[in-house]
């Protein structure tokens, strides 16, 4: 009994399989244009509707499952605004819609090579979102660049990405060198004392990139870095590396790379009481998860974002720098983003740099009045525009990010605050934050 | 802080976190110890036991010291549950089938765990003294995790020591079908064996949290999984206590080289220490390659 049922589910799934099998080349009409009569209205020309087909390895599995699934969520929201609220992008007779294909990369490297291979020569993908993380991100640049297909990183900062020549990798996000140099403007700018820097960071991709680009800025500013040094990925107690940097005495600490590993290094400073005036960590304190795991402990603890829930990107913002504005306002992305993600959840910057990396896309092809990869290629040197997310341009040379600029947020009262710079700023910032015995008091870094 | 000062503070946090690790290893001993099985899904039970401490403190505010009697519970019946579901016709199997359907029940927890939990990095905050050694602190919650390991391995021992069931579980191990002669059930053995070993990991999910309370993920569990790995073949692979003792050695190596590593210039100490973690391992192999405790069986 039980193995005829067992063969009969056998049949059943391997049916199911040769069905989808079947059905994908008709699900994904890369080139033909789909007829919609319906849309159009009688006295115009009927403008032929083409979909073109934005291909994206997303982590929604793995340790990046969480960026993955919010980058998911941003972009739905853009594709939406673009084909239903924008009305796909108009170009001379035609309408091009945007239709995003999309496969889980279980947040595994090496998955990332034959999954873009599949996005481009089998889903015919006329172009590519980067998967999450620098690292993910560099594995698949080879791929789409030998093939000619623009390949748009919306979660992958590391500069190095950009220095290995090639010709059709662009970024929507600011480099990783710049993620702590806001910060260390900051305390320069509050305390001219503060003057010792320790830089504490986990050994990867991004997070070297980043304090590399620190390292310089610090020095440019003249403060004195006293420790730099990194842990491993995934560490289990940072109590020997934090009691070294301990002994520096630094004024400020910056550090991080991750999630569980930002959490880590708050928590274990926190119980060795290593007290600083101002600490700034990568990722892991722009998440509301963050202040929800160390309550307190949170409290004056900075992190650079790319973008912020309040940060002041608006059509006036635009034309004030004389730069177009395209795509929703924040506050229909807001809306958008409730509508795929549910209504209690809020966007982190992961969703908006991925919504406005296929926003890109779309004003590109507009300016380029073309789908050719070439021509959406050149016409993006010359972009300069606005989206909710900041500002879009990029260097002609690299295709690295140069227009978008980063904010510093800081939990404050249990909310998180933009605090610099003073033009995006939400708070003060509260400079020197309180010690941790202060914090287990009950202290808030609430400025007056 | 001087040398001396930083390397007597990593030895005592070496101590600490190795209690863990012999702790989070004795389960995946006592599995292959007593089943002949690998379970590559160890990490997904462990992440289990790190959950239902952070839920008991966050719902209820049980404090995470009786969240270890707790998980001990879930994890016996998950133990039960997985056994008569999955492993029990695995029993004898090729090891490829054991090692594929325990890699499946693991990654079928995790992605269960992140449907219902989410992928939120998550944390608890419980307030506990602390004593200060100087420029660095060690929290009570750590000393208690170090309590709870050495208590929950001695009750083991004992256990497996004094009481008839405990006596079975070795006869079995000794010799299957003498053990069956005299009328053990061989097959409730296996049960009680295997939910045993998960109850252990689950418990140690927890003690985990108490070394460290954030970062809580459907997916921590792989880190422990590898280096549970190590110190189980350390400790002899069928030994629990080799396991046990293996684990203290791993935790003072990882952290306690980070000191003396630190002395050459210009290298990362941090990112050696697994390097003479797992080298030290190598050697130890070489010169027994039984591990530390091997042929010692329970």
């Amino acid at each position: 009994m039980r193995w005829i049922l067992l063969l009969s589910i056998l049949v059943v799934a391997l049916f199911a399989g040769c069905a989808q099998q079947a059905e994908k080349p008709k699900a994904t009409p890369a080139e033909t244009p789909a007829e919609t009569p319906a849309q159009t209205p009688a006295e115009k020309p009927k403008p032929e509707v083409v979909t073109v087909v934005i291909g994206a390895p997303l982590s929604l599995s793995g340790k990046y499952a969480k960026e993955g699934q919010m980058s998911l969520w941003g972009v739905k929201a853009a594709e939406k605004w673009i084909n239903e609220i924008y009305g796909g992008i108009k170009v001379g007779n035609k309408v091009y819609k945007i239709e995003v294909k999309y496969y889980d990369d279980e947040s595994k490297k090496e998955n990332i090579p034959s999954l873009v291979e599949r996005l481009i020569t089998s889903d015919k993908a006329n172009f590519l979102l980067a998967p999450y993380s620098s690292g993910l991100t560099l594995a698949g640049a080879p791929i789409a660049d030998k093939y000619g297909v623009i390949y748009m990183s919306h979660g992958g900062a590391s500069d190095r990405i950009f220095e290995q020549g090639y010709q059709y990798v662009v970024q929507t996000l600011s480099p990783a060198s710049k993620y702590q140099t806001a910060f260390l403007d900051m305390v320069k700018e509050l305390d001219p004392d503060a003057k010792k820097v320790a830089m504490i960071y986990e050994d990867n991709e991004f997070a070297k990139a980043v304090f590399a680009g620190a390292r310089e800025h610090a020095e440019k500013l003249g403060l004195e870095v006293v420790f730099d040094k990194t842990y491993p990925k995934n560490p289990t107690d940072l109590t020997p590396i934090l009691s070294e940097m301990a002994a520096k005495e630094p004024d400020v600490v910056i550090g991080g790379g991750h999630f569980a590993d930002g959490q880590l290094l708050a928590q274990q400073m926190a119980e060795l009481k290593i007290n600083v005036k101002a600490i700034s960590i990568l990722v892991a304190p722009a998440l509301p998860s963050f202040y929800e795991a160390l309550g307190t402990k949170a409290e004056g603890i900075a992190a650079p974002a790319q973008w912020e829930i309040g940060a002041a990107y608006s059509p006036d913002a635009a034309k004030e720098l004389g730069i177009d504005w395209f795509g929703p306002t924040q506050d229909e992305f807001l809306k958008l983003f409730k509508q795929f993600a549910g209504s209690d959840k809020q966007p982190s910057y992961h969703a908006a740099e991925a919504a406005a990396a296929i926003l890109a896309y779309a004003k590109a092809i507009e300016k380029a009045e073309s789908i050719d990869s070439d021509a959406v290629r050149n016409a993006m040197n010359d972009l300069d525009f606005m989206t909710f997310f900041g500002r879009w341009k990029i260097d002609p040379e690299t295709g690295k990010q140069i227009g978008h600029d980063m904010v510093v947020i800081q939990w404050q009262g249990g909310e998180k605050k933009i605090i610099w710079p003073p033009s995006a700023a939400t708070s003060k910032p509260y400079y020197p934050i309180p010690t941790w015995e202060e914090k287990d008091q009950g202290k808030l870094a609430v400025p007056e | 802080m001087g040398f001396w000062e930083q390397l007597a503070s990593n030895l005592v946090f070496g101590i600490l976190l190795g209690s863990v690790y012999g702790l989070a290893t004795m389960g995946l001993s006592l599995i292959f110890g007593v089943l002949r099985i690998v379970n590559v899904g160890h990490g997904a039970f462990l992440m289990i036991g790190a959950y239902a401490a952070f839920w008991l403190f966050t719902l209820f505010g049980l404090s995470p010291i009786a969240s270890i009697f707790m998980a001990l519970a879930v994890g016996l019946a998950l133990g039960f549950i997985t056994f008569y579901s999955v492993i029990k016709r695995l029993i004898g199997a090729p090891e490829l089938s054991t090692l594929l359907a325990t890699f499946g029940i693991g990654l079928f927890i995790e992605e269960l765990a992140k449907l219902v939990w989410g992928p939120d990095y998550r944390g608890y905050s419980w307030d506990t003294p602390y004593i200060s050694l100087g420029i660095s602190a060690i929290s009570f919650s750590k000393i208690y995790a170090l309590l709870a390991s050495i208590v929950i391995a001695f009750l083991l021992f004992m256990w497996f020591k004094k009481t008839k069931l405990g006596m079975a579980v070795r006869a079995v191990v000794e010799d299957k079908e003498g053990a069956m002669v005299c009328g053990i059930d061989v097959t409730r053995i296996y049960a009680l064996s295997f939910a045993l070993g998960i109850a252990l990991t689950v418990a140690s999910g927890v003690l985990i949290t108490l070394f460290v309370p954030v970062g809580i993920n459907p997916y921590m569990g792989g880190e422990y999984t590898l280096k549970a790995f190590v110190i189980a073949v350390l400790g002899g692979l069928t030994s629990p206590w080799g396991a046990f003792y293996a684990g203290f050695i791993f935790g003072l190596l990882e952290n306690g080289s980070y000191t003396l590593l630190g002395l050459i210039p210009d290298v990362e100490p941090f990112s050696l220490t697994r390097f003479i973690a797992f080298t030290t391992l190598l050697i130890i192999l070489l010169i027994k390659p039984t591990g530390l405790l091997g042929g010692e069986e329970m």
